[in-house]
């Protein structure tokens, strides 16, 4: 296979959600002394941006995205090395900190929004369920994230997405972080009585308002 | 046959792994293959099917997913392994009518329902997943009891315990469900319904023991109503879900069932979650031992099941549970619209349509405005589902696909920019209780648009 092919066969891998092919292709691009940097943006964020786009418009659903990122992940196990080895780095849009307020055991909305922000080309950390408002402050500070993402789906849950805004003000955080919210009972006006800087409808409208905050910061 | 405490050993026991590797190595490949497999296929133009055929395979795939998948315990990390003999035999083993639910006059024994049935759906009033002040949850109360047709109600969830928000696992989520549950028996007895049962649990508490304080005998829940308690998305149980189970057991409640299949979630598009949401009825019998179900497939993005795909998802699994099973189930709405819209009236319309001939057993007043917008409820719309329901049962499954397909046409492109439509006090006279002169208009308005289509409102 040349170059080229490699690069297709990357994308296509992604796109099919195909973790052995990934991972064959990935390591034929190592033996053909591809630029890793190279077979991942020109190859597997190629088929992920294909995997976002149809997932946007209906055609696919969170099964695809989540194999398709499953493979991509499996490439990376082996340019990772080579990319470290370089010295080079992926770049990055930001770091996200994701997790369902205490209480709620919800996950699918956090772990749709979680997909869509990976395949963006931000950098996730998903705490998962249940997590107390210190355990989500501590670990937003320990990853240096960007954003603080709150999922509830419960009304009864909703008050400590209120409560993580509030403790990151008294501990003199606020200004640290950029809060988006979310979750089947949240609304664009509960996000502003709580004084949230985003909300989204929707797992693709988070990664609009997380790249417009971004931008605003500069 | 398993009983519960063998399931809580399987739970403690059966083979190990993360959550992402069930997932990813379980439940999306054996989702994605059983659905090729017997081949379930979506027909947008037909969203209330009458494949009995596919109805069938439905069935049969959907026991096969359950004896392939189990279910995940989230908090052993271990599969509770289903086996296919013992899955067909609690269905077999379901006995029709036992339970009854409500006391006094109000008592009545919950039945089955085929495809087509001439039987009048069990009549479930109210949104218990909707959020209320104490003051406008009894007004809303009582107008549901004061429906004659009503079979249960489902009583709110109270957002606020003396101004202060009630939040999950808090002390204020003890004082929400006992209240939520008081409130309601006060509402019952002023219209003259102390008996009808409460059919929803306790929307307010959101762990086991919120819904164990509010079943205290003196005050709370009674064995006559019932406790509806859920499989999470999908295919998944916690502890706080097996701790309600073992309570109520113990105490003999009703346990209802209940699973939100996610349109677009882990079972993928819509026949995915048709055989997610057939699998649950099995679920509920079999795991859950339970007296009956309820059910409802919701859209990821929208946040509603009002659009074609979920019609379909409402109608092949009705009619996949109803031909195979005699477990009980009744079927719940969500309209992208709220109250006093006509466009909220369309999507109900269509939703029922799509539930009544497919063999559903109950009908729930479908939920305005996605549930999420609190006092956005009214008991308009539960007088509505109830007209609505004894105007088309009984229907053929060809005409109400016919009807539906016309509604369709009013509102599916409209879901996305839905009316989010008026709170109670906002279309109610606080003090008659009784609605606004306008909101009278626009009911008989819309009952008179749809008796021209065809709807033989009685």
């Amino acid at each position: 296979m040349n170059k080229q092919e490699i690069l297709e066969q990357l994308a296509k891998a992604v796109v099919e959600g195909d973790k052995n092919s990934a991972r064959e292709n990935a390591q034929a691009a190592v033996d053909e002394g591809l630029d890793p940097l190279e077979a991942v943006d020109r190859g597997l964020s190629k088929g992920m941006a294909v995997v976002g786009a149809n997932f946007e418009s209906g055609e696919s659903f969170l099964p695809e995205l989540l194999m398709a990122a499953d493979s991509f992940n499996a490439a990376m196990e082996i340019l990772n090395p080579l990319i470290e080895a370089n010295k080079q780095k992926i770049s990055k849009l930001g770091t996200a900190l994701l997790a369902t307020v205490k209480g709620d055991m919800h996950n699918i909305g956090k772990n749709i929004v979680a997909t869509v922000l990976e395949t963006n080309g931000f950098e996730v950390v998903d705490i998962g369920i249940d997590q107390s408002t210190l355990n989500i402050i501590e670990a937003a500070q320990k990853h240096k994230a960007d954003f603080i993402g709150l999922s509830s789906v419960m009304t009864t849950t909703m008050p400590y997405q209120k409560e993580v805004i509030e403790t990151l003000s008294e501990m003199g955080l606020r200004e640290k972080f950029f809060v988006l919210v979310g979750g089947g009972p949240v609304t664009q006006k509960w996000a502003d009585e709580i004084g949230a800087d985003g909300y989204g409808d929707t797992a693709v409208d988070a990664v609009g308002v997380a790249k417009k905050l971004l931008e605003k910061k500069g | 046959m398993p009983n519960f405490m063998d399931f809580i050993e399987r739970a403690n026991s059966g083979p190990i792994l993360t959550e992402k590797d069930f997932n990813m190595e379980s439940l999306i490949p054996n989702i994605r293959d059983i659905v090729k497999e017997y081949d379930i296929s979506l027909d947008k133009e037909n969203p209330i099917s009458s494949d009995d055929a596919m109805a069938d395979r439905l069935y049969e795939a959907a026991i096969e997913l359950l004896a392939r998948t189990g279910i995940y315990c989230e908090d052993t990390n271990r599969i509770i392994q289903l086996d296919r003999k013992e899955i067909i035999q609690s269905v077999q083993d379901f006995r029709e009518g036992a339970a009854s639910f409500g006391d006094g006059r109000d008592r009545r024994h919950f039945k089955s329902r085929k495809p087509e049935d001439t039987q009048l759906p069990w009549l479930h009033v109210g949104t218990g997943i909707v959020a209320s002040s104490e003051e406008i949850a009894m007004a809303q109360i009582e107008g549901y009891g004061s429906i004659p047709e009503a079979n249960s109600v489902s009583i709110p969830a109270f957002s606020r315990v003396k101004g202060m928000p009630v939040t999950g696992g808090s002390p204020l989520e003890i004082y929400a469900s006992i209240n939520s549950v008081q409130a309601a028996r006060k509402a019952l007895w002023r219209c003259g319904r102390p008996g009808l049962p409460i059919m929803n649990l306790l929307s307010s508490s959101t762990t086991a023991t919120g819904t164990i304080a509010g079943s205290y005998p003196a005050f709370g829940l009674r064995p006559s109503d019932g406790w509806l308690i859920d499989v999470l998305a999908e295919m998944k149980v916690n502890f706080e879900t097996l701790n309600r189970l073992a309570f109520i057991q113990i105490i003999n409640g009703n346990i209802g069932s209940t699973a939100v299949p996610i349109i677009g979630g882990y079972a993928g598009g819509a026949p995915g979650t048709a055989l997610a949401m057939t699998a649950y009825f099995m679920v509920g019998m079999h795991l859950f031992q339970g007296t009956y179900h309820l059910t409802l497939p919701i859209h990821f993005n929208s946040g509603c099941n009002s659009m074609r795909e979920a019609l379909w998802v409402f109608a092949i699994t009705g009619r996949a549970a109803s031909r195979n099973t005699c477990y009980p189930a009744i079927a719940l709405g969500f309209a992208a619209s709220g109250p006093c819209t006509k466009m909220y009236f369309y999507e109900a319309a269509a939703t029922i349509l799509s539930q009544v001939p497919s063999g559903y057993a109950g009908i729930q007043t479908p939920h305005p405005a996605k549930a999420v917008i609190d006092d956005a409820v009214t008991p308009m719309e539960a007088l509505f589902a109830v007209e609505l329901t004894k105007a088309v049962t009984g229907i053929k499954t060809h005409r109400a696909n016919e009807l539906a397909n016309q509604l369709l046409e009013k509102y599916e492109n409209e879901i996305p920019k839905a009316p989010a439509g008026k709170k109670y006090q906002e279309c109610y006279d606080l003090h008659t209780r009784k609605p606004s002169e306008a909101y009278r208009r626009l009911y008989d308005e819309v009952k008179a648009e749809l008796s021209g289509i065809g709807i033989p409102f009685i």
